[in-house]
């Protein structure tokens, strides 16, 4: 990203002319309406009643069929896995977007300093022996494939940052192949879950930790590799490079 | 072999489908076209095998991963929800042969894993029974259509995708405000349990008036259609199809839903307020359609002009002017996606859409003019044609509720669509004074215009099939007289 250039300096000052007066009415008549909105809305959530009859006791209940033993993991991969495979897919879907708009540019960076090589050296591999605790710690304690799949993003970044890009080899079709992975094995354990009888992502209990834990494994790979790749900001181009 | 099929689960089906379909275009992209194509004739064939399951078995109700709700999410399947649907299968269809011919290699990349993916988010849109669900949808629908309108390039294009982004997150958001309002208040996201919970207070009505406004601004009623002519006149053609005929319906069809089952609290102003933006929205779209120098802006706001019908049936609150609305939808999806294909087809044939440059294009597209037309007829509301069902069950439950002005609106609204159907026909008809180069139109197109202005026709012909579908599950039965 480039940094744009100060605006103070490309507008000149004007007199006050009818078009600004207008803006100005225009703009309190906005702050107006918008007052009155945060007031309905603030008066809409304080007489909400304080107990509210949440599904933490029905999610309690049947926590044991899960396969997991944290309560967040079972309510994003197994009851309301249907959600999160389709959140997986926005996810793919606007690295796509970004994708669609161009390779790009080709930039060579400048070589990083000795403190960010260092660094990265140091901190790339323990991001990734963190995602891959938060991956497994997830079934039983605060953790995820989301929380995991962001700190790979996060290594992913740092390696960017110092000046490392995907080789030509990785670009093409491997790349892609990670891309989709989460979303991916995830249809496919839907549709082998249907073809076997079940219903839409209807683990059966025995089985439940195990698909679980694939899905969230190549959820996570996928995660923090379309976070990098967003990163980028473009369709990265297989040419002659490091 | 009926009961095998009605064994399978065709709920999920037509989920997965279309989302394996974008995961095959994008891994293997120089084979898009194929398999893209090939996609969309297995969900065209797996939504027939689920309308015939519900056809015989009646609504359906699905509970993935068999928990159910409140814990788990429902799909749901009934007369309303199949036949969008079957419109989004056969329009989708229409625009997936199109668009095999429409794009060149470097563009059917990006298109092919957008496009099922969009197919995808409709029909899950379609099938969900739970608010929060409707919501990642609607995120996944919003997504696809913004990286579809900027797959034009230039500044224009971007300008108007960039608007629309903003826009469709801005709806999304207040949608999702209203979500978490109404769980706190009930602890539940399914529809139907929110239904049998509901009773009104503060945090019903802010909810109500968030999601009502999100999916407004989404829908594009008049006055919150300001973006939507740049985003889709902008648009390629295919895209520009896709986003009048399916993705202003969708967030239409939540909003249907949440009025008809989670907000059935009668409230008369607001349903005549919706009405009186209906109204100017036809009015105003008409007018504006007529003012257009360019082909594709002047049928986006056509397009506001027919949404503005679609909430002349609130202030009703009939089955009948429910059912009239519905089928103005049904063939407004299909003429309006033919009248962008056959303006796709002018763009493609003489490089611009300049209306009183179309230069006797007649005579050298006579099958694109053809569809223009006939979309046109459907559009116009004259008979036979789906427009002209909607527009008189629309005007039968206007006189039978006895507030006839809105009978005015139709028929203002009729004939604002003719002038500018005749005004563009006219001078497709005409020479233009500066001879233009042509370019050859690939048959695909052409007869893929044609194919879905006749859907639009035969809507008018064979009417009693579509009517029968609505009833299933009786989505309108909290409705009053018939």
């Amino acid at each position: 990203m480039q940094q744009s250039q100060p605006l103070k300096k490309t507008i000149n000052p004007k007199p006050m002319t009818e078009g600004v007066k207008k803006q100005l009415l225009f703009r309190l008549l906005l702050v107006a309406l918008l007052s009155l909105l945060a007031t309905g809305l603030g008066y809409a959530v304080l007489s909400l009643p304080s107990s509210a009859p949440g599904l933490s006791e029905l999610v309690a209940e049947n926590l044991e069929t899960s396969g997991v033993s944290n309560p967040v993991t079972a309510v994003l991969l197994n009851f309301r896995a249907y959600d999160t495979l389709l959140e997986l897919g926005v996810l793919l879907l606007a690295l796509l977007g970004v994708w669609s708009f161009g390779a790009v540019p080709e930039r060579r960076e400048s070589f990083p300093g000795p403190v960010l090589d260092t660094l990265s050296r140091l901190l790339v591999p323990l991001l990734i022996l963190v995602a891959g605790y938060l991956l497994w710690v997830g079934a039983h304690a605060p953790g995820g494939a989301f929380q995991a799949g962001s700190v790979l993003g996060a290594a992913g970044v740092l390696l960017l940052l110092a000046g490392w890009r995907p080789g030509a080899r990785f670009v093409g079709l491997p790349l892609r192949i990670t891309l989709v992975a989460g979303l991916g094995v995830f249809v496919i354990v839907s549709a082998v879950l249907i073809l076997v009888g079940g219903r839409l992502l209807e683990y059966p209990p025995s089985f439940a930790a195990t698909l679980i834990l694939l899905i969230e494994a190549a959820a996570t790979l996928s995660i923090g590799i379309t976070l990098a790749a967003l990163f980028i900001g473009g369709r990265p181009e297989a040419g002659p490079n490091n | 072999m009926p009961a095998l099929i009605f064994d399978i689960h065709w709920q999920a089906i037509v989920i997965l489908l279309p989302l394996a379909g974008a995961i095959a275009c994008f891994l293997w992209p120089q084979r898009g076209v194929q398999l893209g194509l090939i996609s969309a004739l297995g969900i065209v064939a797996c939504v027939a095998a689920l309308g015939w399951q519900v056809l015989e078995l009646g609504a359906q109700r699905y509970a993935v991963g068999g928990w159910g709700a409140p814990l788990g999410i429902d799909l749901y399947a009934d007369g309303l929800s199949l036949l969008m649907l079957i419109v989004t299968a056969v329009v989708g269809l229409g625009i997936s042969v199109y668009s095999s011919g429409y794009f060149n290699q470097d563009r059917a990349r990006h298109f092919w894993p957008l496009w099922m993916f969009l197919w995808a988010a409709l029909n899950a849109l379609f099938l969900s029974a739970d608010i929060f669900n409707l919501y990642v949808s609607l995120e996944l629908m919003g997504l696809a259509a913004v990286a579809l309108v900027a797959l034009t390039k230039g500044a224009d294009a971007l300008t108007g995708a960039m608007r629309y982004l903003l826009v469709s997150l801005l709806g999304s958001l207040f949608f999702l405000l209203g979500v978490a309002l109404l769980y706190h208040s009930f602890g539940s996201v399914d529809i139907a349990l929110l239904a049998e919970r509901m009773e009104p207070s503060p945090a019903v009505w802010a909810a109500m008036g968030l999601m009502s406004a999100g999916l407004l601004l989404k829908t594009a009623l008049f006055p919150l259609h300001f973006w939507l002519p740049p985003a889709h006149a902008s648009a390629p053609a295919p895209v520009s199809a896709l986003m009048s005929a399916l993705v202003v319906k969708a967030s239409f069809y939540i909003l249907l839903r949440l009025w008809l089952e989670i907000f059935p609290l009668t409230n008369a102003a607001l349903a005549q307020f919706l009405g009186l933006l209906g109204a100017a929205a036809v009015l105003w779209g008409g007018l504006q359609a007529l003012r257009q120098t360019r082909l594709k802006l002047l049928i986006a706001y056509s397009t506001v002009a027919q949404i503005g019908y679609l909430f002349l049936a609130f202030p009703l609150a009939s089955i009948i002017g429910w059912k009239g609305a519905l089928y103005i939808l049904l063939s407004h999806a299909a003429a309006k996606a033919a009248m962008f294909m056959a303006a796709g087809n002018i763009l493609h044939f003489g490089g611009h859409d300049r209306i009183a440059d179309l230069d006797r294009v007649v005579q050298r597209l006579p099958l694109s003019i053809t569809a223009f037309a006939l979309a046109g007829v459907s559009i116009m509301g004259l008979p036979p044609s789906g427009g002209f069902i909607g527009k008189w069950l629309l005007l039968e439950a206007a006189i039978r509720s006895a507030q006839w002005w809105w009978g005015i609106i139709l028929i203002l609204g009729g004939l604002l669509s003719a002038a500018w159907v005749f005004k563009v026909i006219g001078y497709a008809f005409t020479p233009a004074e500066v001879p233009h180069e042509a370019r050859v139109v690939p048959a695909t197109m052409e007869w893929a215009a044609l194919a879905m202005a006749l859907v639009a026709i035969l809507l008018g012909l064979f009417t009693s099939w579509p009517l029968a579908l609505m009833d299933i599950g009786l989505p309108f039965a909290g409705e009053g007289d018939g």
